[in-house]
């Protein structure tokens, strides 16, 4: 084999980095409409009428449609009950869900038009977690069959012989754990095409997606049409991960808007859109122990599962039994009894999500395997060799392991990690964590997913075509059937081209999910090629005779040396139209069987994949950030077929997987997504992920293509549980509630040390009516006022804009400001405020071209810095003398930001309260008596833990809490007067000035003297370029000997605007302050000022932390020699 | 509607759109130039990124009215980058590719930034420099190899290619 096994290049790689691949946003087809969707904002409402009429007549309207546009009845085929309308049918049951959509010339006019629509609902109490649902007086959202209020489906298994393994137990270890909401996150937003022929009857489809098959049998029964009559195209896949594996849920709703009026209709969701209602992994909350004896052999495993379903079925309860299969697949336990409950929220539904409910039962069994290691004192390696699953075992569920290599795995990590040297050198906050997993390729799901089928075109010139009818949403599966190809029909890898998705002319295969990719399409192409090759074997013999005939370099080639080009081979086959040979093979596994209907066992997958991972992670116990130091995933993949292609789908699983264990989390108000952005969603950047190493081990898998098994879900699986287990490793505390955020850290290492922190008000009148109106949010006073509505943000494009005015001078600048006319500065929080509707300019007035308003200053008295100064700019002028601001500066988001963003567009960015931009009709959005929801909501991160009021917000500038610590001033102009205002006076509420609104910041000025201060800034985020969470800046001018004068310690983050800490700052003037010094006068004077929120008062322990960090800079710094501005 | 006078890859444009339009629309919609992905429309993802007289900027918020300069996108610069990109094929640095082309604009810009000398820093320094770009498919490792390779044997830094 020349081509399999060999690491590739991705086939078409030189257009997929060229920005050649087209998506399906790339196509623009003639006469193409865009359309809009009206959208659910209620949790839970019946719908008492939809009157379309007006927006029927609306310009440019071509066709709308709701629910009574489709057939009675009409609903996705998902499992089970048909639970889903493609519109809203009678009942709308989670804020976003689809209610009717519009067709237009234009995106505005269909918006416009959706505007149009006039829905009358009659909303119903809606339960929004599973607690509530299980437990409220709430309505159920569905009638299921289990007849329980708000249980879809209930599910008991009992594997292998659970009371003899309990009885062979000698311990047990249990807990409860909790999974999070996770976005697939794919970096295309889903965008839809569908053109209906009229003159074909045929409805064509462009869609990103993982399985046309799937796309081609929801839409043609939901539109009443034939399979035939529905053909998918082939189009660059943005990512899937799960996503894609199903129908989402426009397709359907673009084809019958397209069949209303025959032109060609796009649907392209906006990012907002693709995270608040497109389907995420369902959190889980699992309460299991396991059993084991002395030695440490688990006996048994029992436990109790509730999955958060959502509003729909979809894959739920498939999800639930495939994460108890899971735990049936993993070590060699006699028996398992688990159940199962799938409960309906009104929230956005869960569907299928790469690792499939074993990432979410693996993170609670791994983390138990630990806790057992260490209640028995042996090492967690260890411990998982001695259960390692080994060839030929029949695990609980039925899985028959041809190979198995676990043990191998668990080795190779041990050994790469350095894991006996790194449990030997026992450092502070340093730990080192293992975890393992195991995974199908592919499973018997359904008839026909143990079938795939592929054709080969053999063209007269020789090269080489395959058709298949899955899709690839980037793992490489392409690549890897051209390898294949190449290598049975001795063709170059060049000459082989494929093709997929491509309905009407690809055989049948169900798609890409499943981990089925490799298995599927690896073995229907190797049927075929072998089936191509002895045709044209057949066909050359006669033709060149000889015998042995071979394929090689596009030639059959017998034993005398003859050789007949292949092109030339297949033009002379009896088969051949115009010159062309075409073969179909199909391809049905013989190893799967569907799993039992009644006790849920069988042999689903052809082969089964392991992993394990190990980490090392360092936690900061100050702050409780954690950073993953070094990372090793050791995967059986058996026989790789690419391995370059295996290593991006274990390092893109981790990375992933990281996510999930740290950071990532979809979080609700009321029903409503409070975090739909990047920018608010926890996902790791680059800076966030140390080099992570995948390896290989295993043997071949004789069940597999050439050996190969699957390796595109596993590698989701360990990460939640290995960086848990290092955790604990590190700091003695182990959390079972994901993400691992620096919140939960501190509070359970708070807990554990028995310290609690109290914030006394008794002596603080003036916190007392804020103290009382926060309790009685907590008895439903937020419920009573919370009588809006969220605004669905984005979905609708900015108002548009008469003119962006380009002045050359200030004076024209200043004059042409007006209440709607604004300034701009780098546009990066401009035009995100127009985007989420919280400002609607009529024009704007761009800053950077006004010439006083850039360049940096120095005189003898001062620096002076333009407004309209970029980030970049700044830090690349003055880093080098200010290592504290140019701290700061590189915190703040990302590099291409930083070149855009301005020193006044910075510090004049509204508050970044994520209820406020993400459309609560909070009090700041709406006035009056509308609530704040951070009060009740999630303010962990980003809200204020000290002088909150109204608004709980905070002043989102970092660079503002340091130009506090640096004393510095703003140069503000006007149309009436001019005036100098210091930083500690600048900001008046959380992200709001003094500026009036015909005002602009000339410039920034900062002191000679203050400049030459010592300083430091520190930040705690959750991702790189996020928003402090915590921040500090600190400025002191530090003598020779050590004596600190003219003291700053700024904190952002924790308060409305830049919070001095003038008390500490007072105790430290004129002193050589020790951290124990300083640290004394900081906790006095934090826990005389704050009042936290309920869920937020750890932020005062991890401030302490931040100004640690800070002082500890400060401190290392002012022994070093600094020449700051020495020369003038 | 507006007309403004863009510079894109070496050629004058004309593009007539309604003020405060992004450059990316621009680009995409009126000059074809669909090889710059919209990804989140908001400045958090990178996808969008495009040179403007060198630096890379993100063009789903920067407006069209204020683009001075000389416009390189992804269909201007793969050409000369062609040794990035067959770095980035060889290290697994794309799978879906959609993140690909703000990668390698925002990479190539990088390549022309001071690097430090020290060896050490280097992976910490190309992270930070990369985080701005978000990908979904690959865990980064493969970017950051590809890059780091790339400079190596531009000279950037010393050593051999991995």
């Amino acid at each position: 084999m020349k081509h399999v096994g060999a690491r590739h290049r991705p086939i078409d790689w030189d257009q997929r980095s060229s920005g050649k691949v087209v998506y399906s946003g790339d196509l623009a087809l003639p006469g193409m409409l865009d359309c809009a969707m009206l959208r659910s904002p209620h949790s839970h409402a019946r719908i008492l009428s939809i009157d379309t009429s007006q927006a029927a007549m609306m310009p440019g309207v071509k066709a709308v449609a709701c629910v009574t546009d489709f057939a009675p009845g009409a609903r996705y085929i998902h499992e089970g009950e048909r639970d889903r309308a493609p519109f809203a049918d009678q009942v709308v049951r989670f804020i976003g869900q689809e209610v009717a959509a519009v067709a237009a010339d234009t995106r505005a006019q269909a918006q416009a038009a959706i505007r149009a629509i006039k829905v009358v609902y009659e909303p119903i109490d809606a339960p929004l977690n599973v607690d509530e649902s299980l437990g409220g007086p709430y309505q159920s959202l569905h009638e299921r069959p289990t007849h329980e209020p708000n249980v879809s489906r209930r599910v008991l298994r009992e594997w292998g012989d659970f009371a003899a393994g309990l009885a062979s137990s000698a311990l047990s270890v249990g807990g409860k754990f909790r999974t999070q909401r996770q976005a697939h996150v794919c970096m295309e937003t889903l965008i839809t095409i569908a053109h209906w022929r009229e003159d074909e009857k045929r409805l064509h489809v462009w869609t990103s997606t993982q399985a046309p098959y799937f796309i081609v049998k929801e839409v043609s029964q939901l539109l009443g049409l034939e399979k035939e009559q529905v053909v998918c195209h082939e189009v660059g896949v943005g990512g899937g991960f799960g996503a894609k594996s199903k129908i989402c849920d426009v397709e359907a709703i673009v084809g019958l808007l397209s069949r209303k009026c025959g032109r060609p209709v796009r649907m392209r969701l906006v990012r907002e859109e693709e995270f608040e209602t497109t389907k995420t992994r369902h959190p889980f909350h699992i309460n299991l122990k396991i059993h084991a004896d002395r030695d440490g052999l688990l006996q048994a495993i029992e436990g109790d599962i509730k999955v958060d379903n959502g509003a729909f079925n979809h894959s739920g309860a498939s999800v639930m039994g495939a994460g108890i299969k899971g735990l049936g697949m993993m070590y060699r336990p006699q028996g398992l009894k688990v159940a199962g409950a799938l409960v309906d929220t009104a929230i956005t539904p869960g569907g299928q999500y790469r690792g499939y409910g074993t990432t979410q039962t693996s993170f609670a069994l791994e983390s138990l395997v630990d806790e057992l290691a260490e209640k028995l004192k042996i090492d967690p390696i260890e411990l998982r060799l001695r259960n390692a699953n080994q060839p030929g075992d029949v695990t609980l569920v039925g899985a028959r392991l041809r190979t198995a290599g676990l043990a191998a795995c668990l080795r190779k990590a041990r050994d790469e990690i350095g894991w006996i040297s790194e449990k030997a050198s026992r450092k502070p906050g340093r730990g080192v964590g293992v975890a393992a997993a195991v995974h199908t390729s592919g499973s018997f799901t359904e008839p026909g997913s143990n079938r795939s089928d592929a054709a080969i075109d053999v063209y007269p010139d020789g090269h080489v075509r395959v058709r298949f009818g899955g899709a690839d949403a980037g793992t490489g599966q392409r690549t890897i059937m051209a390898q294949i190809a190449a290598d049975i029909l001795g063709v170059a890898f060049e000459r082989v081209e494929v093709l997929t998705m491509e309905s009407d002319r690809t055989p049948f295969d169900m798609g890409s999910w499943s981990s089925r990719g490799t298995h599927f399409a690896g073995h229907a192409v190797r049927v075929c090629a072998t089936e191509t090759a002895d045709r044209l074997k057949a066909i050359a013999a006669g033709q060149i005779g000889g015998s042995d005939l071979r394929l090689a370099d596009g030639c059959v080639v017998n034993d005398a040396g003859l050789s007949m080009p292949l092109g030339d081979a297949a033009r002379l086959s009896n088969e051949a139209v115009e010159g062309v040979l075409s073969v179909e093979t199909s391809y049905v596994d013989p190893h799967m069987e569907p799993a039992d209907k009644v006790t849920g066992r069988g042999n689903v997958s052809a082969s089964y994949n392991f992993g394990v991972h190990a980490a090392i992670v360092e936690v900061d116990r100050r702050t409780g950030a954690v950073k993953v130091i070094d990372y090793v995933a050791v995967h059986d993949v058996g026989q790789p077929i690419n391995p370059t292609l295996v290593e991006g789908q274990t390092i893109g699983g981790v990375a992933m997987g990281i996510g999930l264990a740290l950071g990532e989390e979809l979080i609700h108000e009321q029903g409503k997504m409070v975090n739909p952005a990047y920018i608010n969603y926890a996902m790791p950047r680059a800076a966030d992920l140390p080099r992570i190493r995948p390896y290989t081990v295993g043997d071949s898998d004789p069940n597999g293509p050439f050996g190969a098994k699957a390796i595109g879900e596993c590698s989701i699986n360990p990460p939640a549980a290995t960086i848990a287990n290092a955790v604990y490793d590190a700091i003695g505390v182990r959390i079972k509630d994901l993400p691992i955020t620096p919140d939960k850290i501190l509070d359970a290492l708070a807990e554990k040390e028995s310290r609690i922190r109290r914030f006394p008000i008794w002596n603080r009148p003036s916190r007392w009516w804020i103290e009382l109106v926060r309790r009685f949010y907590g008895m439903g006073l937020l419920k009573i006022l919370h009588t809006r509505n969220t605004i669905a943000v984005a979905t609708v494009d900015p108002a548009p804009m008469e003119s962006v005015l380009r002045p050359q001078k200030l004076t024209d600048a200043v004059a042409s400001l007006s209440p709607d006319i604004l300034p701009l500065g780098g546009g990066t929080d401009l035009n995100l405020q127009r985007r989420m509707r919280m400002i609607e300019p009529r024009a704007l007035v761009a800053m950077k071209t006004v010439p006083e308003l850039s360049g940096i200053t120095r005189t003898p008295e001062y620096i002076e810095v333009g407004a309209a100064t970029t980030l970049a700019k700044l830090q690349r002028a003055l880093g080098a003398d200010l290592p504290v601001l140019s701290e700061a500066i590189a915190t703040i988001a990302n590099p291409q930001v930083r070149e855009m963003a301005t020193v006044a567009g910075n510090l004049a960015q509204a508050k970044r309260c994520w209820f406020y931009r993400s459309g609560f009709n909070c009090y700041k959005r709406a006035g009056g008596l509308a609530p704040c929801y951070a009060i009740e909501g999630d303010h962990r991160f980003y809200h204020a833990a000290i002088d909150g009021h109204r608004c709980q917000a905070t002043t989102p500038s970092d660079l503002a809490t340091v130009l506090t610590a640096l004393d510095a001033e703003a140069m503000i102009v006007g149309k009436i007067d001019d005036r100098i205002v210091p930083m500690s006076s600048f900001y008046t509420g959380p992200g709001e000035t003094v500026l009036r609104n015909d005002e602009i910041i000339r410039a920034i000025r900062i002191s000679a003297s203050a400049s030459q201060r010592t300083g430091a800034f520190s930040k705690l985020r959750l991702w790189e370029g996020d928003f402090a969470i915590v921040s500090c800046a600190i400025s002191a001018s530090i003598d020779s000997s050590g004596v600190w004068r003219d003291v700053r310690i700024v904190l952002g983050g924790v308060a409305p605007i830049p919070w001095r800490a003038r008390a500490s700052e007072a105790r430290l003037e004129g002193r050589k302050p020790s951290w124990n010094y300083t640290r004394g006068a900081l906790e006095l004077e934090l826990e005389a000022h704050a009042h936290p929120l309920k869920r937020n008062g750890w932020k005062i322990e991890a401030a302490i932390g931040v100004v640690e960090q800070a002082f500890a800079l400060t401190q290392a710094r002012s022994s070093a020699p600094r020449n700051l501005m020495a020369a003038e | 509607m507006a007309e403004f006078r863009l510079r894109v890859n070496g050629q004058d444009a004309v593009v007539d759109v309604p003020p405060a339009t992004p450059l990316l629309h621009a680009l995409r919609d009126e000059l074809g130039l669909r090889g710059t992905k919209e990804s989140c429309g908001r400045g958090e993802c990178g996808a969008c990124t495009v040179l403007v007289d060198g630096a890379p900027l993100l063009s789903c918020v920067l407006l069209v009215d204020e683009t001075v300069g000389e416009i390189r996108t992804i269909e201007g610069i793969a050409e000369e980058n062609l040794d990035l990109r067959e770095m980035f094929a060889d290290s697994g640095a794309f799978q879906c590719g959609f993140c690909t082309p703000g990668q390698i604009t925002r990479a190539s810009a990088l390549l022309q930034e001071d690097w430090p000398k020290d060896d050490k820093s280097i992976d910490s320094f190309v992270r930070l420099a990369m985080s701005g770009n978000i990908c979904r498919c690959t865990g980064y490792s493969g970017i950051i190899d590809a890059i780091i390779a790339t400079a190596r044997r531009r000279g950037k830094i010393p050593g051999h290619n991995r």
